[in-house]
């Protein structure tokens, strides 16, 4: 027998009570871009859940990133394909509303992931919300600075919830802290090249910056070129775990990253979206704790997604 | 000369002021509001800064340049600097020669711009919607080539035309200079630069008088891409990876610093000096608003307002001296 057929089977022999549809079932995952390293680590997460559970998945990815009518027109696409279920991360928490109330109305299960859709009926929420991670990968950097210095932030795109949420975080975690002073916040719209430029222009305005926090680990990395450009020292923290910041935080240079596991995400969206076709008990949400990557941690974050096993739904659920 | 009275007759130039006075006067007046507003804006070390940033836009802008000169325009540019960008990374990491990543860099650029200017010449399909085309044809190659992935790490020597210094001034500062003077001889003292005018000005009359219209306009494509893939080198070993959006938000602000350095848009008038001021502008703004605190919420707008207050200024005192 084939290794990947495996679990597989012992799903089915385990699931007596449902209908055994396993080699029907697809799976549409939307995801926002094919540029964010978060949202590739979603899909392998997807893929290798549905390998596992032995469904097909289709995968649906706007070709301008972060398009909403090009979302929603995947959307009316897919109801014409009637998939078994969707595993759905909405462009746009509320633009996309309608769309999940046209997937609803053609009774299609949709299993929301990242970030929460403000409307419509799901079978349920997984996620890890920014605000928190955004405080907790704040908290790290300022604890490493010992509760004092100077700090700025590098925001992501105005407007833009992920961006929003983050900062908020990034700002709570320094009122926490009243001997660190927060010298500037300024945009660098979740791009490398911007976030080094903006941090060319905030290191001519200050002498002293003893911290870094940038809303993704692009615009940290770029802070980190610029930095290493005037001869300057400061701690860096970065969101998303990408495989790059891995690397930094692994030599030293980068301090930390807060996690959002898109590769579990897409997990457990494709279980949960499957174990519900197969009329088995499911949790209503799952609220990923955010974890900060950092020297201490990092080694399981070096293996590539492609080769991580997918978490035990039943591991999770409870947080 | 015939073709300087071609490409020269639809204006009206003042005789004793150089048309990119007025412009230049838009950046200063900026620049001198700047320091006024920020003790830090005048240094030495802002100042670099500065230059070092405006030289990544002018690289871009100036094959865009010679593009808008013929009345046409390249929306693929952006895209353009990501795939090449994303080809000479995987070069130099994969063979391990940063020469070898510059001729990829450089080369899959102007290949990407012979691909536009057959588009617009052969198969004679309008120049914005043919590299609105291309634009998305690259940004699909480009995702598809990176698949989410970066490609970071480049060796030291590569960085250093990007990070290094010669004689204290930053080493893309000189690369702008060269190409300013390129531009500019190429532009207004070369036969082939004449002939660009012409053809934007009037490409009937152009190639009544024996202009060869077609090979122009392949040549100012194929310019234009090898521009970009020259900045997209630029920009690898500045910021030390590449990524496939690495290409958002540069077309556009490029396009813009050539309007806002006087080049029309319906082709015949404009200078590549005109473009590096446009760019200045766009970067003393960005640098301007960083070192002020303004906040991110108000960022665009002050762009949109000093972006049209630049115009406005350019085309105000040209009237008043008309």
């Amino acid at each position: 027998m084939p290794r990947r057929a495996l679990p597989a089977a012992v799903l089915l022999a385990l699931c007596s009570a449902g209908p055994a549809l396993a080699e029907n079932e697809t799976i549409a995952v939307f995801t926002k871009n094919q540029t964010n390293p978060y949202f590739q680590a979603v899909r392998v997460g997807a893929e290798s859940a549905a390998k596992a559970l032995g469904v097909n998945v289709i995968q649906y990815i706007p070709t301008k990133p972060d398009s909403i009518p090009e979302q929603l027109s995947q959307v009316e696409d897919v109801i014409v394909k009637k998939p078994s279920a969707i595993v759905f991360v909405p462009v746009d928490y509320k633009a996309l509303v309608p769309a999940v109330e046209k997937i609803n109305a053609a009774g299609i299960p949709v299993t929301n992931i990242t970030d929460r859709v403000a409307g419509g009926k799901l079978v349920a929420y997984v996620g890890a919300d920014d605000y928190n991670i955004g405080l907790s990968t704040g908290r790290a950097l300022l604890k490493e600075l010992g509760g004092k210095g100077n700090v700025v932030i590098l925001e992501g795109v105005k407007g833009s919830l992920t961006s929003t949420d983050r900062v908020r975080g990034f700002n709570d975690a320094i009122k926490e802290f009243p001997n660190v002073k927060l010298l500037a916040s300024q945009p660098g719209n979740y791009q490398r090249l911007q976030a080094l430029q903006v941090m060319e222009n905030l290191i001519q305005s200050f002498p002293q910056i003893d911290g870094v926090l940038a809303a993704n680990d692009a615009m940290g990395i770029g802070a980190l070129e610029a930095l290493d450009g005037a001869n300057r020292k400061a701690a860096v923290v970065g969101i998303n775990g990408s495989r790059e910041a891995v690397e930094l935080i692994k030599s030293g240079r980068l301090l930390a990253s807060g996690d959002f596991n898109g590769f579990v995400q897409g997990c457990l969206g494709v279980e949960i979206a499957v174990r519900n076709l197969r009329k088995e008990e499911t949790p209503k949400e799952i609220i990923l704790k955010p974890v900060v990557i950092d020297k201490t941690n990092y080694q399981p974050y070096e293996v590539p997604i492609e080769q991580r096993q997918c978490p035990k739904l039943s591991e999770t659920a409870t947080k | 000369m015939s073709l300087e009275t071609a490409s020269r007759a639809p204006l009206t130039f003042t005789r004793h002021v150089p048309p990119g006075a007025y412009r230049l006067l838009a950046a200063i007046v900026l620049a001198l509001a700047l320091t006024f507003a920020s003790d830090v804006f005048p240094t030495w070390g802002n100042l670099l800064n500065v230059l070092r940033q405006t030289a990544l836009l002018f690289l871009i802008a100036s094959g865009l340049t010679l593009v808008i000169l013929t009345a046409g325009l390249d929306l693929s540019v952006g895209a353009n600097v990501a795939l090449s960008a994303c080809l000479a990374a995987s070069v130099i990491k994969g063979a391990g020669s940063p020469w070898l990543g510059v001729l990829v860099g450089v080369g899959c650029g102007s290949l990407v711009g012979l691909f536009n200017g057959t588009l617009v010449t052969l198969l004679r399909i309008p120049s914005f919607i043919a590299t609105y085309g291309t634009m998305w044809i690259l940004t699909g190659i480009t995702y598809y080539y990176m698949g989410g992935e970066t490609i970071h790490g480049f060796p030291p020597g590569f960085r250093q035309f990007g990070i290094g210094y010669l004689f204290g001034i930053p080493i893309p500062v000189y690369v702008m200079i060269l190409f300013l003077a390129i531009g500019t001889f190429f532009a207004e003292r070369t036969v082939w630069g004449r002939q660009v005018y012409a053809v934007g000005a009037n490409p009937e009359a152009a190639r009544l008088s024996g202009v060869p219209v077609e090979r122009r306009l392949l040549l100012v494509y194929a310019v234009s891409g090898a521009m970009a893939g020259l900045a997209s080198l630029i920009i690898l070993a500045r910021i030390n990876s590449a990524q496939g959006d690495l290409g958002e938000d540069l077309t556009l602000p490029a396009i813009a610093a050539v309007l806002i350095g006087g080049t029309s848009l319906f082709g015949g008038s404009g200078t590549v000096s005109g473009t590096l001021i446009g760019a200045l502008i766009l970067t003393l703004v960005v640098n301007g608003m960083n070192l002020l605190q303004i906040n991110a919420s108000w960022q665009p707008l002050a762009t949109g307002v000093i972006v049209l207050l630049a115009v406005w200024i350019d085309i105000a005192t040209r009237r008043d001296t008309d």
